[in-house]
């Protein structure tokens, strides 16, 4: 049955707030604005470079070869999206780059550091520093507000409370969420939630975005939200993207197109028209 | 020490990592940095922010915990606050008329006997540690007066001695002295002298008869009884237990030969000497006995039972940190992918240790705190009633709650430390999570 608007109690008001309000993000505002430290990114051209990528999980007495030597670069400024059927081994690609989990065999540089060359704690600061993370579901610290969790990467990479909340403001702004700065994050819908975890991954000015489906949880109109942002700092940053995504109907988003199978490299293509074949085949 | 043991393990990638690490880095040339160099961390003052506002979510549970761990320092806090009063109001009421440095020495060893003749106070005032020494004959006598008369002990004192008893008498104006020939009667004397106002015997002259022997005067051979002879008493012993009489022993010596006497009092100039004082005292074949034995005594009864009470706190506090650890355990399981996410984003191992260990020595704290200030509030209140109680009843009860510093500090100490131990698994767990797995986790 459907509900009045007098029946609709505080929390289903702030989701249809938002689904019906204008995305408030940097459409018609220069990004560099709030963040002008933005417009100097490193100049190098390759930004992520994976060689012969093995990966090989024992269970129990069985060994499976999720990667068979996969080998690719990201240029600056692409948006790469990784596609492929489950199991085909996109994400622990995804979380070998990310620097979460080892490969069996291979080097992966991003930014030019071969990042499996070091410690864990370095590897933890690196991600902090240099790679934003949007992960399927967002996760949060249940105790924080929307503007403190924002904040977070700010605390762990030892800035101070003010600092980090200044800045996750400026990033909730960029991502139309302010409005939400004082919430808590699961009052949110989950299109809200995954924009606050995009800013999130903005707050410390990453040359380079990891996303992992990151509108696998969200309806439709969401999603397309989501990605316009995520496309538009793509662009008007230049900031790298690799995302991971099973919906073809986000192909369009892309600049470049990976397609795995079986834990190898199907296709790799940057064609438009090629892009185009493989979203009307999708 | 592998203690992979506390690590779900899910897959076994997650053992690779770290022999990866290794191989990949020997392959490569690369220094390898340390986290040191980079990785400041997050700063103290926000980990404890996180902490205090994780307490705040599970608000009832942390309360819940906080109490128990204030409850049981409580309870301790209010027994042990008693008996540390308890015991310094005893011992406050025994020094009271009785100084610590003092060893008294009678000559009471029939096996033994020794004189204390000037002789004897020269090589006790010789020994190491001795301030000085003070005499007291013991001998016999009867006073009369006009019809009355009666039986009565009759001492020989200084001035000093009767200082260092503390004897509490009222002479008007200070006319008994070392050199004078006045006596102090005891206000129990007076009265069967037939003063009902004990004061009114002030200024009046009495007859007595003392008994003498070889005990106290060398110059006898046998017993004699000196009878008649006069003094003026001036002044009165006030809350007497016992009819006496109390000459200068000046007086007794000039007049009856009295040289040697029976008990004495010594004050030690040095209390690590004590014992050594006391013990050549014993080795002249003198019985000693002193309040520092006593108090001894009292320290150790009140030892013996502040044992008992640690033991029953500890009881308690094991049931406390049991409750602490179970609502860390918890608080653990439910925040898994919070700990997975921070440290996705890059948060260190060491830091999430930190950050368990600091709510749980939040919830010690408080608790300590609170628990404290409760027992011992608690316990000035129960102190107060019988206060009342016991001045309506005629009793005068004084304060009996006392913690002393060091107590403070043992409490402090000891809720730090129930913290930490309490703390130290869920966080040491918390830091091994991995960010993976705990992403995965549902």
């Amino acid at each position: 049955m459907d509900k009045t608007i007098d029946q609709i109690d505080e929390k289903e008001k702030r989701i249809l707030k938002m689904n019906e309000a204008p995305s408030q993000s940097a459409k018609g505002k220069k990004t560099s604005e709030f963040f002008p430290e933005f417009e100097h990114h490193s100049q190098k051209d390759i930004v992520v470079g994976v060689k012969d990528i093995e990966k090989t999980f024992v269970l129990g007495t069985n060994k499976v070869d999720i990667l068979k030597g996969v080998n690719f670069e990201i240029k600056r400024g692409e948006f790469v999206m990784l596609m492929g059927p489950s199991g085909c081994g996109k994400s622990t690609l995804l979380h070998i780059v990310y620097g979460l989990e080892a490969p069996t065999n291979g080097t992966i540089f991003v930014e030019d550091e071969d990042i499996w060359a070091h410690s864990k704690n370095w590897r933890a600061y690196f991600r902090n520093q240099y790679i934003g993370f949007i992960p399927q579901q967002a996760f949060w610290i249940k105790s924080l507000s929307v503007i403190e969790n924002v904040a977070v990467p700010g605390f762990i990479g030892g800035r101070g409370y003010r600092e980090s909340i200044e800045r996750a403001y400026k990033t909730l702004e960029i991502v139309g969420m302010k409005d939400w700065a004082h919430y808590r994050p699961f009052d949110l819908s989950g299109g809200q939630q995954q924009k606050v975890a995009f800013a999130r991954s903005l707050l410390l000015n990453p040359k380079f975005i990891i996303a992992d489906e990151p509108t696998g949880n969200l309806d439709q109109k969401s999603g397309v939200q989501l990605m316009d942002l995520i496309k538009e700092f793509n662009e008007s940053l230049n900031i790298t993207v690799l995302m991971v995504t099973h919906n073809p109907d986000q192909i369009s988003y892309a600049s470049r197109i990976v397609r795995m199978v079986d834990g190898k490299i199907l296709s790799d293509t940057t064609d438009k028209e090629q892009i185009n074949i493989i979203k009307n085949e999708a | 020490m592998k203690l992979n043991f506390f690590l779900r393990k899910k897959d076994v990638s997650l053992e690779s990592e770290e022999d990866y690490e290794k191989k990949h880095h020997k392959a490569s040339n690369r220094p390898k940095e340390t986290w040191k160099e980079k990785h400041t961390g997050i700063s103290f003052s926000m980990i404890s922010y996180i902490s205090w506002k994780n307490l705040k979510v599970g608000r009832a549970r942390s309360i819940l915990t906080i109490g128990g761990v204030a409850l049981g320092i409580g309870i301790i806090t209010f027994l042990l606050s008693i008996g540390f009063g308890m015991q310094q109001m005893i011992v406050s009421e025994v020094t009271k008329d009785n100084p610590i440095d003092v060893i008294d020495i009678n000559n009471g060893n029939l096996d033994n006997f020794v004189s204390l003749n000037e002789d004897v106070v020269g090589k006790i005032k010789n020994i190491d540690g001795v301030k000085k020494i003070e005499r007291r004959v013991n001998t016999g006598g009867k006073i009369i007066l006009g019809e009355s008369q009666t039986d009565v002990i009759i001492y020989g004192a200084t001035v000093e001695y009767l200082d260092m008893l503390r004897v509490k008498y009222q002479d008007n104006g200070g006319n008994f002295s070392n050199d004078g020939d006045s006596a102090l009667i005891s206000d129990r004397l007076a009265n069967l002298l037939g003063f009902g106002n004990p004061y009114e015997a002030i200024g009046k002259k009495i007859v007595y008869n003392i008994a003498l022997s070889k005990d106290v005067s060398s110059k006898l051979d046998t017993e004699k009884v000196t009878e008649n002879n006069e003094i003026t008493i001036s002044g009165i012993v006030n809350k007497s237990d016992n009819t006496y009489i109390y000459l200068p022993s000046k007086m007794l010596e000039d007049k009856f030969g009295v040289d040697s006497a029976q008990e004495g009092k010594v004050v030690v100039s040095d209390m690590t000497k004590f014992d050594n004082v006391k013990q050549q005292l014993e080795q002249m074949g003198f019985v000693t006995s002193s309040i520092a034995e006593l108090i001894a005594g009292i320290n150790s009864f009140f030892s013996t039972v502040r044992i008992f009470l640690v033991i029953f706190g500890v009881i308690i506090m094991s049931i406390s940190a049991m409750g602490m650890l179970n609502t860390l355990s918890v608080s653990l399981l439910q925040r898994t992918k919070e700990v997975g996410i921070m440290k996705a984003l890059g948060t260190k191992r060491f830091d999430v240790f930190k950050m368990f260990i600091l709510e749980s020595i939040i919830i010690s704290f408080v608790g300590g705190v609170l628990g404290f200030f409760g027992g011992y509030g608690l316990a000035l209140f129960v102190n107060k009633l019988l206060i009342i109680l016991g001045k309506r009843m005629g009793t005068d009860l004084g304060y009996f709650v006392y913690v002393p510093t060091g107590f403070i500090l043992a409490i402090a100490g000891f809720v730090l430390f129930l913290g930490i131990i309490t703390g130290v698994m869920p966080a040491f767990r918390a830091s091994k999570i991995h960010a993976l797995e705990a992403l995965r986790y549902e």
